[in-house]
């Protein structure tokens, strides 16, 4: 047996990954007595064991570290159990631990814990966006000082996008009350199944999340597509409910640049950004 | 069994309210301790390349805000490579800032140089990008294996000990070296299995692995004690193998007792017969910059600080003792 072979072999007893094998239990304690030494302490099976509960358990640990909230819904018996059948669909695949739960909330979408609480998928959505935003790449955010480099007239014309460090979950139910009450250490409640977009983004290292309204969700979209500045008003003005949309869109601007989730995106307003004072534009 | 210290994504990250610190040495200008990277070379590595950083610990999430906010006295830290090899955020800007004003080690969980896999080139990159960003005093592995066939377990591996074995890994080593452009640190694990393919003891198989890719070695205690225990073998006999000018950095940790088997927990005290052994080793490889592991079950800063201190004195008297022994 040569080294990948080895090494295969050992991947599928650890990773539980030939139990469909109804005869792999017995022909694989077979083949690790050949290959493993055992003694009176401790069989073949029983050292690969050793790693076989390891890689669960640590992987247990990280996705219940990263996913609190949905493992504060389903109880520790119901996620080690999701956990289980995810692993055998999902195995990790990248270095890094931090992205072994990419894939839960898609696995969720059709897992048979979504009759209980069909809100479970969104909410481990919701939270996968948390600690994307909170690892994704640093970018210099338009401020106000930043966007008064720009002469008023030239503003139509400008082109926003949204923070590289921001990203919009869209539900069905009201799962940022649950994400809120579970990391504020109160009693979840069931949420209210109610369309909803969640507005997830980091400033100065710290991620924050709030529930957006329908216009402001529009906007957000077109700016994250790249659209003028006008175009985004013309989001706005098409959604917006209160009739003087100029207070509306300066409202949506003032917090968004007081959030830090815009960033120029043309060269023009990059590049009067640039030419400002050393941290004039830097929303840290 | 060894956990990949993580970053989180919230928890008390979400509650900081942390300053942004810019004082403190800018990384163009290299601060008094800091000894000039070993480049690789065709040349035989020389241990007195490397700096002899003194005694350090771990830099783990729970102490963030204490190191960077009081800058507690600390020779130096180690940093788990694949927590800083992200895009942005909040762990970036805590090594920023503890780079300031310490000398840190990178030290990398997921190389996989013990693979069958090809090297993966895309990892090497971030890794080369990271080192050049923070500029660690060494970057260093573990001599095993963490995953194949693209998938990645996330776990220390050993191999088969053959001369196959060493000629793949040496193999790679030296590419890690081409493209990292440094001599790297390779570490013993701590295991559970050995294979009945092998042919050469562990420490063997190490210094086999360090000649031919002609790199340098993390001797941890622990992990030796660990697996001289698993397997039966005799752990002087080990650290006096293991060559003299290839050994660089040790690492201590606590480990947990199973009855049957000891397992590599970094969740304990450093356990009295593992202090011996480092004292042997000591007077072996005389005072190599020594790092305390505590990866779970984390203890407030002051616990890793004293232990730290505790690896100093011990070192102190073990070299007290030789001298001793070498004047009679």
């Amino acid at each position: 047996m040569n080294l990948r072979e080895l090494q295969s072999l050992l991947y599928q007893c650890i990773t539980g990954s030939d139990l469909t094998n109804g005869n792999a239990g017995d022909e694989r304690g077979r083949v690790l007595e050949e290959l493993v030494h055992g003694d009176e302490r401790l069989s073949a099976s029983q050292r690969v064991g050793i790693y076989a509960d390891g890689y669960f358990y640590r992987l247990l640990e990280c996705l219940g570290e990263d996913f609190p909230a949905a493992l504060a819904v389903l109880g520790a018996d119901n996620f080690a159990a999701l956990v289980k059948g995810y692993l055998l669909e999902y195995q990790p695949t990248e270095p890094s631990i931090l992205y072994a739960g990419l894939y839960l909330a898609d696995f969720l979408n059709n897992h048979p814990f979504g009759e209980r609480w069909p809100f479970i998928a969104e909410l481990a959505r919701l939270e996968r966006a948390v600690l994307d935003v909170f690892h994704a790449p640093d970018a210099l955010a338009l401020d106000v000082e930043g966007l008064r480099a720009v002469p008023s007239e030239e503003w139509p014309a400008i082109k926003l996008r949204t923070h590289s460090a921001v990203e919009i979950v869209h539900s069905e139910w009201r799962i940022a009350d649950v994400l809120h009450r579970i990391e504020q250490g109160k009693e979840w409640k069931h949420p209210e199944h109610e369309e909803a977009s969640v507005l997830v983004w980091r400033q100065n290292t710290l991620v924050h999340y709030r529930s957006l309204e329908p216009v402001e969700r529009d906007a957000l979209a077109a700016v994250s597509e790249g659209a003028s500045f006008a175009a985004v008003c013309e989001a706005v003005a098409a959604n917006a409910e209160e009739p003087n949309h100029t207070a509306l869109i300066a409202r949506l601007m003032a917090r968004w640049l007081a959030d830090g989730i815009v960033v120029a995106a043309d060269n023009i307003l990059a590049k009067r950004l640039h030419n400002q004072p050393a941290g004039a534009g830097d929303s840290g | 069994m060894y956990r990949q210290g993580r970053p989180s994504g919230r928890g008390e990250e979400l509650g900081l309210c942390h300053k942004r610190r810019r004082e403190g040495h800018a990384h163009g200008t290299p601060p008094p301790w800091a000894t000039p990277f070993r480049r690789f070379s065709s040349s035989t590595m020389n241990r007195s390349d490397f700096a002899p950083l003194g005694f350090g610990v771990g830099l783990r999430r729970p102490h963030y805000v204490h190191i960077l906010e009081q800058h507690p006295p600390m020779d130096w830290f180690e940093v788990i490579s694949e927590n800083f090899m992200v895009e942005g955020g909040r762990p970036l800007e805590v090594l920023e800032g503890v780079r300031a004003h310490y000398p840190v080690v990178m030290h990398g969980v997921s190389l996989s140089i013990g693979s069958s896999d090809p090297l993966n080139r895309a990892y090497l990159d971030t890794l080369r990008a990271a080192a050049r960003r923070f500029e660690p005093a060494w970057v260093s592995d573990h001599l095993c294996w963490t995953g194949v066939c693209g998938h990645n377990l996330h776990d220390l591996l050993p191999l088969p000990y053959t001369e196959e074995a060493v000629r793949h890994v040496a193999g790679r080593i030296r590419q890690v070296q081409d493209i990292l452009e440094r001599t790297i640190l390779i570490e013993n694990v701590s295991s559970y299995m050995a294979f009945r393919s092998s042919r050469l003891e562990e420490w063997e198989f190490l210094t086999a692995v360090a000649e031919e890719a002609d790199c340098a070695i993390l001797l941890d205690i622990n992990n030796i004690f660990v697996s001289a225990f698993n397997h039966r073998f005799d752990p002087l006999r080990y650290v006096d193998a293991v060559p003299v000018e290839r050994v660089v950095q040790f690492h201590l940790a606590g480990h947990s007792d199973h009855g049957s088997y000891l397992l590599d927990t970094h969740d304990h005290p450093i356990r009295a017969e593992v202090w011996a052994l480092y004292e042997h080793a000591v007077r072996r490889f005389g005072r190599v910059p020594t790092l305390i592991e505590w990866d779970d079950n984390i203890p407030d800063f002051e616990v890793l600080a004293a232990a730290a201190a505790e690896a100093r004195r011990r070192c102190d008297l073990a070299l007290d003792s030789k001298r001793l022994h070498a004047a009679e």
